[in-house]
């Protein structure tokens, strides 16, 4: 995966110049690259891991805070927000293809004036397993861009990180075991991922249960209060950075939460970010961080 | 002599027994929701046992414990302090509108609390208190510097501090808008959410309110002297002044504790001490007791009630948004039964007459400012190398896609105006446009409701839906006017309420995590983005049609506000004429509302604007305000386009930066005119 990064990079710097006359000037060297677009960065990551990252995203600073894995090609074009792209420089660069998702709909049909656009639904209604449709997105992804093998490959890789997981819990004696995963919204409200969520797909998967048994929206999550998690039979709780400074601190306070099953057992896991709307690359990378720091049982609540 | 504000023409004997039954009322049904409550929670009973002595291994005795009853205990004392907070102001103030939210305070805190989580999130370790009870003051101080060279005359106060509050939340929106989807927690606080794991925000409230509440007790005495006139007050040697700021910073500090607590309790702060004195509490200290137990009672039984419905719907619902929900229609009942003052409005009323020096060179100025600056903003822009000009005929030209909503600002910004001098000079009223009597949040709601019921929506279908938005406002409005025989600030009273029930309505939404929410939030702050060329034209078409049809009511709008006798003996027929008026002010307002969202100021600047330029007789105000209007929003879209580019920021958003800073400096001005 580094070797492909490393020959797209010739590509991709020119890619940093959405200026209409240097796409033109700047001769692509090897097969034709195709010039993607990604509203979405579920689609934008699955992109990178099929070796076609996109030239321009929405935002693309943010990813280190709420992506970070797999590492955003530099030179990406920085589109404003995902609800408003700016048009301006979507025409400058004339993209072959536009990838979006149902959530920008209203948008659709003002992005097709400048490119092909195709919509691909994970978080849609009606409800569905956030894992699964990721699969056959990234196949219909893969389809659209003719490469139908990267998708397989990476749905394979997918599968076997899932294995490698599950087999590093069950060795850790973890197997079975109900776990709860949360973003913190505040100190006293947690955004609790559900069995449609791809955190819960995941911790299925990798062998483990979901403590969260409530219904959730078509993103898979629930945003309820913290005593709302006292229903929960988990025994353990991971929840993602980032995490606002003054949470754990007001937590401790809190006699509800200290008699929470998870924190009397001292069984609060900090994990770094990983995108909740994500698409199968998140979803390794939340097996891995799983892995690594529940097998390792290492504490940081 | 201690009587509260305007109940002294009341000749009927004050009766503590209608107070007591409100309160009564409400607490029985917060009694009510609380027993349903803890039978779900514990069915076995030994409620009193399991919140004193919870035994640690059963979590419904914690959850009872350190859960449920620390949220009835909040509820109570946020409640009260509201409700006490709301009485002061009103109390200072000497205005019936006056509540922690029409001033300004809680939007001030909560936007602290936005910009303190994305920008120094460090500060939050010390304590999210501070930073809300900064905020909440900041807001207050540049409420009181604005109206300071008044004397804090109520109307002045008022003004600035809505302004100011909507100004605040434009803001806080902003931030939102520039945040990225994947969190919730600002709206989550924005909405008052009561969700609590333990003691902390009781025992951070209690004392903090009690020493409030003791200096509330100490000001009672000069508080009643505040309800005589000034020169009365003043030869019994009170210091006027100081005795207001010191309330003032009383009630200031109770809703900034509860801000900081909890959150945004919409709505509270106006109701219960309005509910208290039509209960029959009049003199000042029964009443700002029944005003602090009719809060508690008000936001005890919302709350309960908010839980119960939780369990049913198995959805988390923040209280503080329902109580606006149900806050609003109430405050819309209220309304026609409230004692309000004559007019206090001297200084500020609609200036009327003779145009000053040539209308027309004035006119034709305005237009070859409002033509540059639809030029300039369609022709120059940034790219991602920097500047550049765009000319038309280059089919790849950025001009064809800045041109359709630089003129679909044009015709927002024109309505808009349009609508706020049809409004203001119909109403008499200073305060009057669409954004503050409600009509544009009529348009939105209508939208809203449109956008959630409807699948897909096409233009046509969300024009008829804001239509009837805003046609719905105005009746509403136009009830509450007649009843209340069109008294201004009644007007303004009922369109604060209809605005509030739209943005309770939102927060509920935003606070579910529906992205059609954030579609909806994003749309509200007034963006062009995407308006199509057709769009633009049928808009243009649209404020051109309106702007050569003001002639024909000229006559009306000239004798409307010199007084319905006037009006009448000079055979102007009053109600006709009155219901046309409104009617174009309300299609004006559902078109610009489409275009540029519901919070521009802009049909509030802009015919003050006019006004200022000289320009006072019916026509050529409204034309110089739809001028005005036009050119504020083509440089708002302009500069929100380009500031920050490749950002976008709504044209709606950026005018009301502009447009609430220059009508808080109109504001002063007229202030040092009069």
């Amino acid at each position: 995966m580094p070797s492909r990064r490393a020959v797209m990079l010739g590509g991709l710097s020119s890619a940093a110049l959405p200026f209409p006359n240097a796409w033109g000037a700047t001769a692509r060297q090897g097969a034709v690259e195709l010039r993607i677009v990604s509203m979405d960065f579920g689609l934008a990551e699955t992109l990178i891991e099929m070796g076609l990252p996109p030239v321009a995203l929405p935002d693309p600073a943010s990813w280190t805070q709420w992506v970070v894995e797999p590492a955003l090609p530099p030179g990406i074009v920085n589109l404003g927000t995902d609800r408003e792209p700016n048009l301006e420089i979507l025409a400058a660069l004339k993209p072959d293809l536009i990838v979006t998702t149902p959530y920008l709909d209203a948008i659709a049909p003002l992005l097709a004036r400048f490119a092909p656009t195709k919509t691909f639904s994970v978080y849609a209604p009606p409800v569905g397993h956030a894992f699964d449709r990721s699969v056959v997105a990234t196949n219909q992804l893969a389809a659209a861009l003719g490469r139908e093998d990267a998708g397989e490959a990476l749905i394979a890789r997918t599968q076997a990180c899932m294995d490698e997981a599950r087999r590093h819990l069950a060795a850790a004696g973890l197997a079975g075991r109900p776990v709860l995963a949360v973003n913190f919204l505040d100190a006293r409200h947690v955004r609790v991922y559900g069995a449609w969520s791809l955190f819960g797909d995941v911790l299925e998967r990798v062998g483990l249960v979901n403590g969260w048994t409530q219904p959730s929206n078509y993103w898979g999550f629930s945003t309820v209060g913290i005593e709302a998690l006292a229903a929960s039979p988990a025994s353990r709780l991971v929840y993602l950075e980032p995490i606002a400074a003054d949470t754990l601190g007001r937590l401790a306070a809190s006699p509800l939460w200290r008699s929470l099953p998870f924190v009397k057992a001292g069984r609060v896991i900090r994990l770094p970010a990983v995108l909740m709307f994500g698409m199968l690359p998140s979803a390794m990378r939340f097996a891995r961080q799983l892995t690594l720091h529940l097998a390792g049982e290492r504490n940081d609540g | 002599m201690a009587d509260t504000p305007w109940a002294r023409r009341r000749a009927r004997a004050p009766s503590r027994l209608g107070a007591a039954a409100l309160v009564l009322g409400f607490a029985a049904i917060g009694l009510a929701g609380t027993v349903a409550n803890l039978a779900m929670l514990l069915p076995g009973g030994g409620w009193w046992a399991a919140i004193v002595r919870p035994d640690a291994g059963l979590p419904d005795q914690l959850l009872a414990a350190y859960s449920f009853a620390p949220r009835l205990v909040v509820s109570l004392l946020a409640g009260a302090a509201l409700g006490l907070a709301g009485a002061i102001l009103q109390q200072v103030l000497r205005n019936p509108i006056a509540s922690p939210t029409t001033l300004g305070i809680e939007s001030g805190a909560n936007l602290a609390l936005s910009a303190a989580l994305i920008w120094m999130p460090g500060l939050l370790g010390f304590g999210r208190e501070w930073v809300t009870l900064t905020g909440g003051l900041l807001t207050i101080a540049v409420v009181f510097l604005l109206s300071r060279r008044s004397g804090f005359a109520p109307l002045v106060v008022i003004l600035a501090g809505m302004v100011a509050g909507l100004y605040c939340a434009s803001l806080a929106a902003l931030l939102a808008l520039f945040e990225s989807h994947y969190l919730a927690g600002l709206f989550l606080w924005g909405a008052g959410s009561l969700s609590l794991q333990g003691w902390e925000e009781p025992l951070f409230l209690a004392p903090r309110l009690g020493l409030a509440g003791l200096a509330a007790i100490l000001l009672l005495r000069p508080l009643a002297l505040l309800g005589m006139e000034d020169a009365q007050t003043r030869s019994l040697g009170l210091s006027v002044g100081m005795v207001r700021l010191a309330a003032l910073l009383v009630a200031v500090a109770l809703t900034a504790f509860v801000v900081a607590s909890v959150g945004c309790i919409g709505f509270i702060g106006l109701a219960a001490p309005a509910l208290a004195r039509i209960a029959g509490a009049r003199r000042i200290g029964p009443w700002m007791l029944a005003s602090a137990a009719t809060g508690a009672a008000l936001l005890w039984a919302t709350d309960q009630m908010v839980q119960v419905a939780a369990v049913i719907s198995a959805q988390m619902i923040p209280t503080g948004a329902v109580t606006a929900l149900f806050g609003a229609p109430l405050l819309l009942w209220i309304i026609p039964r409230l004692r309000l003052p004559p007019a206090a409005a001297g200084s500020l009323s609609v200036q009327l007459g003779q145009s000053v020096g040539r209308p027309g060179r004035r006119l034709l100025l305005l237009g070859g400012l409002l033509l540059l600056a639809l030029t300039l903003s369609s022709l120059i822009g940034p790219t991602a190398t920097g500047w550049s000009l765009a000319l038309p005929g280059d089919p790849s030209s950025a001009w064809a896609l800045r041109l359709p909503r630089a003129l679909a600002a044009l015709a927002g910004g024109t309505l808009l105006a349009v609508a706020g001098c049809v409004l203001q000079r119909l109403t008499r009223n200073p305060m009057a446009s669409p954004e503050v009597m409600g009509v544009s949040a009529g348009a939105a709601g209508g939208l809203t409701v449109a956008i959630f019921l409807i699948a897909e929506t096409s233009r046509l279908e969300q024009m008829l839906a804001a239509s009837l938005g805003a046609f719905l406002a105005l009746i509403v409005l136009l009830l509450a006017a007649r009843v209340s025989k069109a008294n201004p600030e009644r007007i303004i009273l009922a369109g604060i309420a209809i605005g509030a029930l739209l943005d309770a309505l939102v927060s509920v939404l935003m606070a579910s995590g529906d992205p059609r929410a954030i579609l909806l939030f994003n749309w509200m702050t007034g963006s062009t983005y995407g308006v199509d060329a057709s769009t633009a034209g049928a808009s243009l078409l649209a404020a051109l049609v309106l702007l050569a049809l003001l002639p024909l009511v000229r006559r009306w709008l000239g004798m409307l506000p010199l007084g319905e006798d006037t009006a009448r003996a000079l055979g102007v027929p009053l109600g006709a004429g009155r219901l046309l008026l409104l009617m174009i002010a309300a299609v004006a307002t559902a078109l610009a509302t489409l275009l540029v969202g519901p919070l521009s100021f802009v049909g509030l600047v802009a015919p003050h604007a006019a006004r200022l330029l000289g320009l006072r007789r019916p026509l050529s105000e409204l034309y110089g305000a739809a001028l005005i209007g036009a050119f504020i929003l083509v440089t708002a879209d302009f500069l929100g386009r380009t500031i920050a580019f490749p950002w976008q920021m709504p044209a709606g958003l950026v005018a009301s930066m502009i447009g609430a800073p220059a009508f808080l400096w109109l504001l002063s001005r007229k202030q040092d005119l009069a």
